[in-house]
């Protein structure tokens, strides 16, 4: 037998007759405590709910606005949707980011399945690989640190997917754009609609939204580089032919007179200190 | 003059008539399962005097799984699971039935509590180092528990069968599908065919309500068994030997006392 | 009706359950039982195993003389054969009803997608449609097609689901949507919803992942190409089949070569080293 059983034994039948001897009854003792927890724990759930229902208002026909802690329900599941942006439930967040982190085809497993099976592993085993006796905290620096950095990623992984933005969503910010960085009406402004629905912010960032992808540029302060609306008409038709080895897809497609507006709308875009001194 | 009996003494003969009417049916029953013994056994086991709040949170994650329990039972009632009436008869019980929002939203905020209290219950006995010997098992158990709760949670998600719940329900299946080899075969069965319909949503009712609370349930049971039998851990701060166990101490000594105790002495 | 494998079942449940009373009548040890003196052969008795905790064999049970099979060896064979028998009967119709109907096959008898002439040349439609008019709403899909003219005397059309093959979101048409032009087509099983699309690119909204006009992957964690849906003409109609996998796309249009596989599921390589991952498909075994 192991000297680390020996030891683990004798210290499980001290601690029996250490308890036995001086420990105190469960009830009421330690049951108040639990009684006083479990009390609180209804309340939150019950306060959630009241705070989801009486915040959020039902709409004439049936459709659930969204209260303080969101809506009561979506709409009807709808599979061939083209307009709805999943998102899981908030517990599930890190693991949506998580599979965004992984953005290259050969790594998607390792998000999918990868990671969470060798968390689960290494809990299961955690009995087995952690064999020390001692369990006070100032003497295990690899277990605090390995719950601080868990907490930590799990932490910023959920924070980030919470807030993951996607460029379909921009559409609504279309006005708030062309407020704040005055954008002129016309051209420039319907290219900022085209901006908004065209997938150029599922590389490039504007206005901090965004998600930054294939290392393209920021684009709030694209017209500060003063190339002029031909270039940027040429860039878009075919990125690699004006900047060689460019990964951006051509934008042909949309047509003469959309890479015109969008052409405009990049032209425009100063930013927010040269837009502010054209308003004033 | 009738001489009446001090307060004291007349409750007490009162109470030596209403006792044996109180005691008959809790000795019948215990004559005839041993149930009350264990009741007592239960709840008058010792458990170490240092015990804190952090401990309660495994009870408080037990709340939250009753919650689950009672409220989804009802939800069960009311709620028709096929495509063509799931999200009529989600919109039925929030907005018409009774307080149906009021069981509704606990049992959709009840789910996120249940799956917080987890975690922190779980970083405790992390921190707390108890799921050392003779723990190991214990916590297995617990962690076994997290995935199903986790379980529970995704096959939930989907039964208001509104968009969040229909896509998140497509990416949790076809995370399952990337799995190797076996991963084409379990989104599969999952799906229950080879696109999501009427029978990937009874399977996940099914599943949601019978089959994960089952398991769940067994291993609570488990979990709590083990919890009685091995006894409650003490912080690892404790000054008792349940906490103090690597302390040498002087041939002799039980090891009530550590030679360093500072402050608070045994009682 | 009782089926005949429940009257199987019954009727060896029954013979052996009857062989047991029998036995058990006929046995000495039993007539002894009932008033006669114990029987000295206790003590040959099986000595009960330590693992097995409390006695399984009350000590004075009666027990076969010393030569014959030990009772007590027969009653755990018995106990651990039927109980397997009891085991299978349950497993079978768990197996056969829960597992076997998820991979039998749907046939997919095609999708009128309406007449040809709703797809002009070069334009991309995005269609909306019931795969399967009969399962209802949950069958609804979306496709993005595009006519490419005549090609070989036959109208060549590119359809791609827009389902992504990450993980199954449902990718968009990045570019302007003309939905004051949006029609619905009545078909003979269903109705459509045509929108006509100017997409630069398709791209998805849950990860990131993006296409270009051809299906092929530009960005994001796409492991292949956008599916693709089978088709054929019919009477002037654009009927759609089986949709497949493709791993990439070259040229474009009707002069696309198409490098197509069988349908997989999202997330899944095609080809490569990774495709190794997924050697069978459960259409596979159908």
């Amino acid at each position: 037998m192991s000297r680390r059983l020996q030891e683990g034994r004798a210290q499980h039948q001290r601690y029996k007759e250490d308890v036995e001897k001086r420990g105190k009854s469960f009830y009421p003792y330690a049951m108040f405590h639990d009684t006083v927890m479990s009390l609180v724990v209804v309340a939150v759930i019950v306060a959630l709910a009241c705070i989801w229902y009486l915040t959020a208002e039902v709409n004439e026909d049936g459709s659930s606005g969204s209260g303080a802690l969101g809506v009561l329900y979506e709409d009807k599941a709808d599979p061939g949707t083209t307009s709805f942006i999943p998102r899981p439930d908030w517990y599930f967040y890190f693991l949506f980011y998580l599979l965004r982190i992984f953005k290259w085809p050969d790594s998607v497993i390792l998000g999918t399945v990868g990671i969470p099976t060798i968390a689960l592993i290494l809990l299961l085993a955690l009995p087995f690989i952690d064999l020390r006796r001692e369990r006070r905290l100032v003497r295990r620096p690899v277990a605090v640190v390995a719950v601080i950095l868990t907490a930590l990623s799990m932490g910023v992984l959920t924070y980030k997917g919470a807030v993951a933005e996607e460029g379909s969503e921009a559409t609504g910010l279309v006005p708030e754009w062309i407020e704040r960085f005055s954008i002129p009406p016309g051209d420039a402004s319907e290219g900022a609609e085209i901006f908004s629905v065209s997938g150029c912010l599922n590389c490039h960032q504007y206005a901090g939204e965004g998600v930054p992808n294939l290392g393209a540029p920021e684009l709030t302060e694209e017209g500060n580089k003063n190339r002029g609306v031909q270039w940027q008409i040429d860039h878009l038709e075919c990125p690699s032919c004006v900047t060689p080895g460019s990964p951006m897809p051509p934008y042909e497609d949309l047509g003469q007179d959309n890479l015109r507006k969008l052409a405009a709308f990049l032209e425009a875009s100063k930013g927010e200190a040269a837009g502010g001194e054209a308003a004033g | 003059m009738a001489i009446t009996p001090p307060p004291a003494r007349r409750r007490k003969r009162r109470m030596d008539k209403v006792m044996p009417l109180v005691m008959m049916p809790v000795n019948w029953l215990e004559e005839r399962s041993g149930l009350v013994g264990g009741l007592k056994y239960f709840l008058f086991r010792k458990v170490p005097s240092d015990i804190n709040w952090f401990h309660t949170l495994g009870s408080a994650t037990l709340t939250a799984f009753i919650v689950q329990a009672v409220t989804g039972v009802i939800l069960a009632m009311y709620y028709k699971p096929h495509p063509d009436t799931a999200y009529e008869s989600i919109r039925y019980i929030t907005n018409e039935a009774t307080l149906g929002w009021l069981v509704r939203g606990m049992h959709r905020w009840g789910a996120s509590v249940f799956i917080i209290l987890i975690f922190l219950h779980m970083a405790r006995v992390f921190l707390f180092g108890a799921y050392k010997y003779p723990r190991e098992l214990n916590w297995i158990v617990g962690v076994m528990l997290l995935p199903l709760a986790m379980l529970e949670g995704f096959t939930g998600y989907l039964l208001p069968w509104d968009q969040t719940a229909y896509w998140a329900t497509v990416v949790g299946i076809n995370l399952n599908g990337t799995g190797p080899v076996v991963g084409p075969f379990l989104a599969q069965f999952l799906r229950g065919g080879d696109e999501i319909g009427t029978d990937t949503l009874t399977r996940f009712y099914a599943m949601h309500m019978l089959l994960l609370p089952g398991a769940i349930m067994g291993l609570i049971g488990l979990h709590l068994y083990l919890v009685i039998r091995l006894g409650v851990s003490s912080p690892p701060w404790s000054k008792d030997a349940a906490g103090s166990e690597r302390e040498e101490r002087p041939s002799g000594d039980p090891g009530l006392v550590r030679p360093r105790a500072r402050g608070r002495v045994a009682k | 009706m009782v089926s005949p494998p429940a009257v199987i079942v019954g009727a060896i449940i029954t013979v052996i359950f009857g062989f047991l009373w029998a036995r058990d009548v006929m046995s000495p040890g039993r007539a002894s039982a009932a008033g006669g003196p114990e029987p000295a052969g206790t003590a040959d008795a099986e000595p009960i195993p330590a693992h097995m905790g409390a006695p399984a064999t009350p000590p004075g049970h009666p027990s076969e003389g010393p030569a014959s099979y030990p009772r007590s060896k027969f009653l755990e064979l018995g106990t651990l054969g039927l109980g397997a028998v009891i085991g299978g009967i349950i497993t079978a119709p768990i197996l056969g009803f829960a597992v076997l109907p998820a991979f039998t096959e749907d046939e997919l008898g095609g999708v009128d997608l309406g007449p040809l002439t709703k797809y002009p040349t070069g334009k991309w439609i995005e269609a909306t449609f019931l795969l399967n008019p009969a399962a209802g709403e949950v069958s609804r899909r979306t496709a993005f097609i595009r006519s490419n003219g005549m090609e070989g005397g036959q109208p060549s059309m590119t359809i791609i689901s827009n389902r992504c093959v990450h993980l199954g979101c449902p990718v968009q048409a990045a570019g302007p949507r003309n939905d004051d032009q949006q029609e619905t087509i009545k078909t003979e099983q269903a109705e459509l919803t045509v929108t006509p699309v100017l997409p630069a690119n398709f791209s998805c909204p849950c990860h990131g992942g993006s296409y270009d006009t051809e299906g092929n992957r530009i960005a994001g964690p796409p492991v292949r190409a956008l599916d693709r849906y089978k088709y054929s003409i019919v009477d002037g109609h654009l009927i759609l089949l089986q949709p497949y996998s493709v791993s990439e796309v070259e040229g474009e249009g009707a002069k696309a070569a198409i490098k197509a596989y069988g349908i997989q599921g999202p997330g899944e390589h095609v080809d490569g080293l990774s495709g190794l991952l997924y050697p069978i498909q459960p259409q596979d075994l159908g």
